[in-house]
């Protein structure tokens, strides 16, 4: 469970300092699907990646679990999303050298798995993504929609408590966006996962159980 | 595995630049390799004038300067012979005897300063010192002056007939001294019942040029020698042209008039190994502080021909040149190593949002700089032998000319002269590439690549995941 108390985030713009987050109050269950919509430069973002174990608040108290990221070491922050936090991006982030099980490997060599139990892992997370047969194709091999997929399995394939995905379809077109919300809704259910869904698609943001807007670094929900 | 297999993907995925980068480590390794080959060559060429001066398995050799020459000695009393000629005739002084009119001179003089034979013994006693010997260097000099010199019409002096003679100690001529690196032609060497007898070897050159045989004679300071075997010297040597017994050169040889009975003046010194040249040579300097002492490093500077140019040119450009191809290689490492990784930042930054801890980025980046570095030293190694085949194939036999004083003094109406005796030697010059050589090179290589993989390294350390991943999103 999320529990953000007037959580600021400030940035240095050269000599200027701008207020990504001004106070955010926010609390979410274990399992609840958000999603956060708004407009550009709004604070999305900077939202997600203190969600996300990225970067830490400059003020206000963050826990998860229980457990305060803000004053988290650097080693802790990155156990943390090794072992807890799953990400999907908007342009996928696969390292285009690795196949699509190398990029699926890539999220569980953090926990020090062995080879074999990895490997079991890797195929399970396709399969549930629906792409065994592409285990060996490299993400220029794949569709933008099955690279989305490949994704998601690695976000999933440590088996983490949260998702956080940022614009997840951003870049697909509407067949591929239902596709890839409907996998993730499946997935959200079957694993009980916390999700957290950034996106400016109004098609995306209704399925979520609840929506928040985030303007001016300030997050609001409607009743 | 998986940091092979992401490493191995990760090459290819970049192999025109994997290939550039290890092929400008390659090109410095493989200079620096021909340059040390180069080196090498020069060095063993520079021994082999020191083999081919003092023979096999000498490293030093101690001589000792003549004594100075008193021209206002009287004439013949400070040693040596003077031949004066006047309209009289010539007159031949010698240790202050003189002698006028037509005679045939006939002496077998040193023209370096005597040692005394102990010395020998206790260079052997010498930390670091493996063998010593003691030889005595000679030449025979024959003039036949005719009655007439001197009278109007009488002609000039004619030019003295000389050949060398190296006194040779029997016992250790097999192992250490100029006779060491001969190879019996004909007839026998010297047998330990030779050590008093008046026997000698020939070079084999000079007995052709002579028409000297095994079972003739040669005359040595007035003596009959019974010529006992011929040798030959390896090619490009300056060989002494007659061998004869130490103890007999002693009895028969001058310097300055006086006898060289109990004495020698070339000491051959084997040391234990190369390092430890320059210890026995402070040692003996210590021993002995007039001495001349000839090491490969010394007698190195002596040269002179195109070995020292060689020598020059492989120490002073080669040298610069490989430093400076190397500095340019790790250059252009580091910028394109710098570049490939701000390309990454996306994923460097992915990865870190996936869990991964920077030192396993920094480990998978310098694998790669390593990688790199090491297909550097192979391709390196490759260029760097074909580097010295190239130069032993058009490389063409090198002249090493040594000068040495002879210790003479002529004494002419315009002056004293004191004339030097120069040695021009062909030495091969064979580039030979070293296992030190090679494990450098492979170590200078993966050095360039462990300096690109820390600059690459140290700009992802700089890298904050949310930045990393807001920068491209």
């Amino acid at each position: 469970m999320y529990e953000l108390t007037d959580v600021r985030k400030d940035y240095m713009t050269g000599s200027r300092t701008v207020q990504a987050l001004s106070g955010v109050d926010l609390q979410i269950p274990d399992g609840e699907w958000i999603a956060v919509r708004g407009r550009t430069g709004h604070g999305k973002s900077t939202l997600l990646n203190l969600l996300g174990a990225l970067d830490r608040p400059t003020a206000g108290r963050l826990l998860l679990d229980g457990r305060d990221i803000g004053s988290m070491g650097n080693a802790e922050l990155t156990r943390l999303r090794a072992t807890a936090i799953g990400f999907v991006f908007q342009t996928f982030n696969l390292v285009p050298t690795l196949s699509a099980a190398d990029n699926v490997e890539a999220a569980l060599v953090p926990l020090r798995i062995r080879q074999r139990e990895r490997r079991r892992r890797v195929i399970a997370a396709l399969d549930s993504v629906g792409l065994a047969d592409r285990a060996r194709h490299l993400p220029s091999e794949l569709s933008g929609g099955q690279q989305q997929r490949v994704a998601i399995a690695r976000a999933l394939v440590k088996e983490p408590k949260v998702l956080l995905a940022d614009e997840p379809t951003g870049n697909l077109d509407e067949e591929t966006r239902d596709e890839i919300i409907g996998l993730m809704e499946k997935l959200w259910r079957e694993r009980g996962l916390t999700l957290v869904l950034v996106s400016h698609d109004s098609a995306v943001v209704r399925r979520a159980q609840r929506v928040g807007v985030m303007s001016r670094g300030r997050i609001s929900f409607r009743t | 595995m998986f940091f092979f297999t992401y490493l191995a993907r990760e090459l290819r995925r970049r192999m025109r630049q994997a290939i550039f980068i290890a092929l400008g480590l390659a090109v410095g390794v493989g200079l620096v390799i021909t340059v040390t080959a180069a080196s090498r060559g020069v060095q063993n060429a520079q021994a082999g004038v020191l083999k081919g001066l003092y023979g096999v398995g000498t490293d030093i050799t101690v001589t000792k300067p003549p004594p100075a020459f008193n021209p206002a000695a009287p004439p013949g009393g400070g040693g040596g012979t003077r031949i004066s000629v006047g309209p009289g005739g010539a007159q031949v002084c010698n240790n202050g005897k003189c002698t006028h009119g037509a005679q045939t001179i006939d002496n077998l003089g040193a023209s370096s300063g005597a040692l005394a034979a102990s010395t020998v013994t206790d260079i052997a006693r010498l930390g670091g010192v493996t063998a010593a010997a003691g030889g005595l260097t000679l030449t025979d000099r024959q003039m036949t002056i005719p009655a007439n010199i001197g009278s109007p019409g009488g002609g000039t002096l004619p030019q003295p007939v000389s050949f060398t003679v190296q006194g040779t100690d029997i016992a250790t001529a097999a192992k250490l001294g100029p006779l060491s690196d001969a190879t019996l032609a004909k007839g026998r060497r010297f047998a330990a019942s030779d050590a008093n007898s008046d026997v000698a070897m020939v070079d084999d050159n000079y007995a052709t040029a002579n028409n000297l045989k095994v079972g003739k004679t040669i005359s040595i300071d007035k003596t009959k020698f019974t010529i006992v075997g011929l040798v030959a010297q390896p090619q490009g040597s300056t060989p002494p042209d007659v061998y004869i017994p130490l103890a007999r050169a002693q009895a028969l040889g001058t310097l300055g008039g006086k006898s060289l009975k109990g004495d020698v003046n070339t000491i051959y010194v084997t040391a234990a190994s190369a390092s430890q040249i320059p210890a026995v040579q402070r040692e003996i300097a210590h021993m002995i502080p007039s001495a001349t002492i000839t090491t490969p490093s010394t007698l190195a500077s002596q040269i002179t021909g195109s070995l020292s140019s060689t020598a020059k040119l492989a120490n002073d450009l080669g040298k610069w040149l490989s430093i400076m191809v190397l500095i340019a290689a790790f250059a252009v490492a580091v910028i394109l190593t710098m570049a490939a990784v701000s390309r990454r930042v996306r994923e460097f930054g992915t990865l870190k949002a996936l869990g991964w801890r920077g030192g396993r980025i920094v480990a998978q980046v310098m694998g790669e700089s390593l990688a790199m570095g090491l297909l550097g030293a192979a391709l390196g190694v490759g260029l760097g032998f074909a580097g010295a085949a190239i130069i032993n194939a058009i490389a063409p036999p090198m002249s090493a000319t040594v000068t040495q004083a002879t210790g003479e003094h002529i004494f002419t109406p315009s002056g004293e002269s004191n004339p030097t005796v120069s040695h021009t030697l062909s030495v091969p010059m064979i580039a030979t590439v070293s296992t030190a050589a090679i494990v450098g090179a492979v170590l200078l290589a993966l050095a360039g690549g462990v300096i690109a993989g820390t600059f690459g390294s140290w700009r992802i350390s700089q890298l904050r995941p949310a930045d990393a991943l807001s920068k491209v999103g």
